[in-house]
This record gives structure tokens, C-alpha cells and sequence, in this order.
């Protein structure tokens, strides 16, 4: 059997228990943040301005993000470091499993917005799928280049500290542009050129490296 | 002995910012029970994460039963001949001790369920964690977390056995349970335990590495890293200045370790002794493989 038909056939076995080794309480947490920021649109008397629907969708969206953030924590991190079944496969799991739900509550975060004031969807939905990919990748690429168990919390960090380096972007760089602006268009083509790279780099992360980098050079196991 | 090693390890060199954590390590494993000893800092742990394939070297190669893991195939083969317990094992503190161990067997390519489940109840039942299967990880103590990371190492049967300071932390009960355990593991099997206790391996090994700095400064039986401090251990009523160790017994009287003055009263040699000796300099004693 070839080892990807073997690989397929753990999949079923290996669902309940990557399943529940989740980091829930980093993803609930990050999901009642991102629901609620954007549930705030439903407490505006008359709804909100197009201008604050668009800054609610970005906290939910940043939310979301950083909870992911913390998808890949493992803390059986070294138990399981040396077992046949692949990282890439571990972590294909985890995402299978949690980007759904991420994108459920994209949906709904999305629909909480009134109809009339709501951004245009496929534009802030590629926003948000940028920061998620961005996140996943801050820890995949803490994963590969760490012995750090559990690097969310520094990945969460870092990736907040980039959103907010993004809002400082010069104009012509710039990619949380205003609703509206003439700019829009061109920053979403930034936005879908960012996603393309952070997924290529994401995927380049995810399997085990079998020479040593530069990265895994710097520090000694503990 | 005789028999083709189980590991063959060859100039193995990893390198931390520059600072030599292994230092062109070559060795051989046969089966049994080898105590891996040294310092803080010696490259023990090094050692083991490259052997089980989690941290690849700078330089150097190594086989498991023949297997090259420096290919992607090969290091596949090698992760399924082998169990490895790590020096800082983290657990899913929320899993029952049954469920963590059968989470790791299905990482281990154990697929058919009643057969995983028999060999769960099996390493659950080796380690003495039988009755405490179904409770969870956070509820268990220290002791009982370190025999679910064993159990996890255990399961699948592996040829290999790599256990990183699996007694740190363990009362004398505790160490005495896992020398049973793996004492048992080094039948038919390939053990190499990293330790600081040195009475670990006078009980269980038939071999002893002892590595400094990176290097390997000894490997042969443990008599005959005993041997090595043969006539050079004594007794004095004051600490002796020229000793390279020495230490108030509870008798009162000094137990010295080193060149021995004329008619000093000698004592019998502990493995101790001679590991204190290796580490203090004494010349390299280093099979070439």
C-alpha cells in the first residue's frame, strides 16, 4: 500500500482525537471576540455607517486571526516528534478541521452587518482570509523553526503587532483602505498578491525539514 | 558482541550558535539496556532528539536497522522501529491516560482498533497505570504523567528505546518501577537511557556512554568504568587537598577520588567514582566504530 493511500486510510482514526486536542479555549475565545465586535453593528440605533460596519468586519477578522494563531500549539509537542505519521498530515487535520469553523464565523460576523452598510463581502472576506493565513503561517513557521510546544501566544503577538504596522503603511502601499476610496480596488490586489505568497510560504513550512536551517541552529533543547 | 548494531552512528555533529552541542560523535547500539551519561550540557539530549529523528544533525549520518534517515523514507521507517521519551514531555491535559497513549498509537501507524486497544491496556498494564487508565492527565502526579510518556514510548513495541532522563522527579518507589519497566524494555530491544543516576545504570545497563562537551569520553561496560577508579578512591579523616573529588561521608570520615597519597586506605570503587574520573579529565576511552 502506498503510503499516501495508508496515510489516507489513519485520517478517519486520527479525526476524534486531533479533534479534541485543539486549542478550544484560544479558538472559543477568539470567536466570542470576533462575534461580538461584530455584533456591536446590531446595537447602533439605525445601524452603523458604512465607514464603522468596515472597521467592525477588520476587529472581527483580526480576532479570528489571532485565535488561529494558536491552532498548531501542541503541548505533546515533543511525545509526539518522532512518530511516522507526518507534521504536514497533523497539521492538514488541525486545519481541516478548524478552518470550517472559522469560516462559519466569518459568515456570521458577516451577517451581522446590516445588508445596506455591509463592505463589499469578497473584498473583506479575502481580508480576513489573508490575516488567518498569515497567523497559520506565523505558527507554522514557529512550529518548524522552534522547539517551542505551544508558540501561539507569541505568534498571536506578532501577528498583532503586523496588523497594526500594516494601519502605518504608506498610501501607495497601503492595504486597510476606506470603504469607498478610489484605492480600494488596487489594495485588494495587494491583499490577493499577499495571499498567494503567505500560501506558498505556508505550505513550504509544513513539512519537517531534514537538513538544519539557520533557525534551528539558535537555541539548544531545553 | 557479536551482533550487527541496531544503531550506527557515524562524525554526528550539532551546532547550536556556533557552540558545538555534539562534537563528531560516533557510536554503536547493540540490543540492551545503554546508560548515556554526563553533565548538564554534555550533548546527552542532543544526542537523542537526532537519534530519534526530531532535530536533524549538522553533520554526520546515523542507521536504525539499516535505515538512512536522511531521507524522507527512510526517516518514516526509521520514527516506525522506535519509541522515544523526550526529557520535557507535555501532555493533552484534558485526555484520560488510556486516550492520550491510543492518540499516540494511532500517530504510530496502529490502525485496527481492538488490536490498538489490547496494546494500550498492554504498556498501561507494563507501566502500572492499569488503574488509573480512564482518568485524565491533569488529575494524575508527576510519577504518573512520566509512566503515560513511557507507555506512549512503549506502544507499538518498538525495536528502538530512546528515554531521555525518564527518572528526574521520581521517588525511590517511583525509580524503582521504571527500572523494572525498562529493565523488561532492554529484552530483545535496544534501550538507550539518558540519565544523571549513575545507580540507574550500574542496575540496568550493559553498556555506558559518558559524554562532556559534546563528545564521547567513554564507552564500554559499566565494570569497566567501575575499573577506571580501581585504587584510586580512599579514606581520610581531613579532606585531602590533592584529591580531584571529595566528599564527609556520613561516617565522618572523607571519601576522596583521585591519585591516592602513599598508604591512604583504599576503598572499593563505585561506577561514581569512575564517571567523576572520565569527566575530570582522564583521557578518552572510545571504542572507534
Amino acid at each position: 500500500m502506498s503510503a499516501v493511500a495508508d496515510g489516507c486510510l489513519r485520517v478517519p482514526v486520527l479525526l476524534p482525537p486531533v479533534w479534541r486536542a485543539l486549542p478550544w479555549r484560544a479558538l472559543g475565545a477568539a470567536a466570542g471576540a470576533g462575534l461580538a465586535a461584530a455584533a456591536v453593528a446590531r446595537l447602533v440605533p439605525g445601524g452603523p455607517d458604512p465607514a464603522f460596519a468596515l472597521v467592525l468586519l477588520r476587529c472581527a477578522a483580526v480576532a479570528f486571526a489571532l485565535g488561529l494563531a494558536f491552532l498548531l500549539d501542541d503541548p505533546a509537542r515533543h511525545i509526539t516528534a518522532a512518530v511516522p505519521t507526518r507534521r504536514a498530515v497533523r497539521t492538514g487535520l488541525r486545519m481541516a478541521l478548524a478552518v470550517p469553523l472559522a469560516a462559519v464565523c466569518w459568515t456570521v460576523a458577516l451577517l451581522l452587518i446590516p445588508g445596506r452598510t455591509r463592505p463589499p463581502a469578497g473584498d473583506v472576506t479575502l481580508e480576513a482570509a489573508v490575516l488567518a493565513a498569515l497567523a497559520l503561517t506565523g505558527a507554522a513557521a514557529a512550529v518548524r523553526c522552534t522547539d517551542e510546544p505551544q508558540p501561539g501566544a507569541a505568534v498571536a503577538v506578532t501577528s498583532a503587532a503586523g496588523t497594526a504596522l500594516a494601519l502605518l503603511l504608506p498610501e501607495r502601499w497601503a492595504l486597510f483602505v476606506a470603504a469607498g476610496s478610489p484605492d480600494w480596488a488596487v489594495a485588494h490586489q495587494r491583499w490577493a498578491a499577499l495571499l498567494a505568497l503567505t500560501v506558498a510560504a505556508g505550505t513550504a513550512l509544513l513539512p519537517e525539514p531534514l537538513r538544519r536551517g539557520p533557525s534551528l541552529a539558535l537555541r539548544p533543547p531545553h | 558482541m557479536t551482533t550487527a548494531p541496531t544503531v550506527s552512528a557515524s562524525g554526528l555533529t550539532v551546532r547550536y550558535g556556533g557552540r558545538p552541542a555534539l562534537d563528531d560523535v560516533s557510536l554503536c547500539l547493540h540490543e540492551g539496556v545503554t546508560g548515556l551519561l554526563g553533565p548538564n550540557g554534555a550533548g546527552k539530549t542532543t544526542l537523542l532528539r537526532v537519534l530519534a529523528t526530531a532535530v536533524p544533525a549538522d553533520r554526520g549520518s546515523f542507521t536504525v536497522l539499516g535505515h538512512d534517515p536522511g531521507t524522507a523514507a527512510g526517516r518514516q521507517e526509521v520514527r516506525r522501529l522506535l519509541g522515544y521519551l523526550p526529557q520535557t514531555p507535555g501532555f493533552h491535559p484534558d485526555f484520560t491516560a488510556f486516550a492520550f497513549v491510543d492518540y499516540v498509537a494511532i500517530l504510530k501507524e496502529l490502525t485496527d482498533r481492538a488490536g490498538r486497544h489490547r496494546e494500550v491496556r498492554r504498556v498501561l498494564e507494563a507501566v502500572g497505570l492499569s488503574d488509573v487508565r480512564a482518568r485524565r492527565i491533569k488529575r494524575l502526579s508527576g510519577g504518573m504523567r512520566q509512566r503515560v510518556a513511557l507507555a506512549a514510548a512503549l506502544v507499538g513495541d518498538p525495536r528502538l528505546l530512546l528515554l531521555d532522563e525518564p527518572t528526574v522527579g521520581l521517588d525511590p518507589e517511583q525509580r524503582m518501577r521504571f527500572r523494572e519497566v525498562i529493565a523488561e524494555a532492554g529484552e530483545g530491544r535496544t534501550v538507550l537511557l539518558s540519565t544523571h543516576q549513575t545507580e540507574d545504570v550500574a542496575m540496568l545497563c550493559h553498556r555506558v556512554i559518558v559524554t562532556a562537551h559534546g563528545r564521547l569520553r567513554f564507552e564500554g561496560t559499566p565494570a569497566e568504568l567501575t575499573a577506571r577508579a580501581a585504587g584510586r578512591v580512599w579514606s581520610s579523616t581531613e579532606r585531602d587537598p590533592g584529591a580531584r573529588a571529595g566528599w564527609r561521608t556520613g561516617m565522618g570520615t572523607f571519601r576522596n577520588v583521585g591519585d591516592p597519597p602513599k598508604g591512604a586506605e583504599l576503598l572499593e570503587p563505585t561506577l561514581e567514582d569512575g564517571y567523576l574520573l572520565v569527566l575530570d579529565g582522564e583521557p578518552a576511552e572510545v571504542a572507534s566504530v
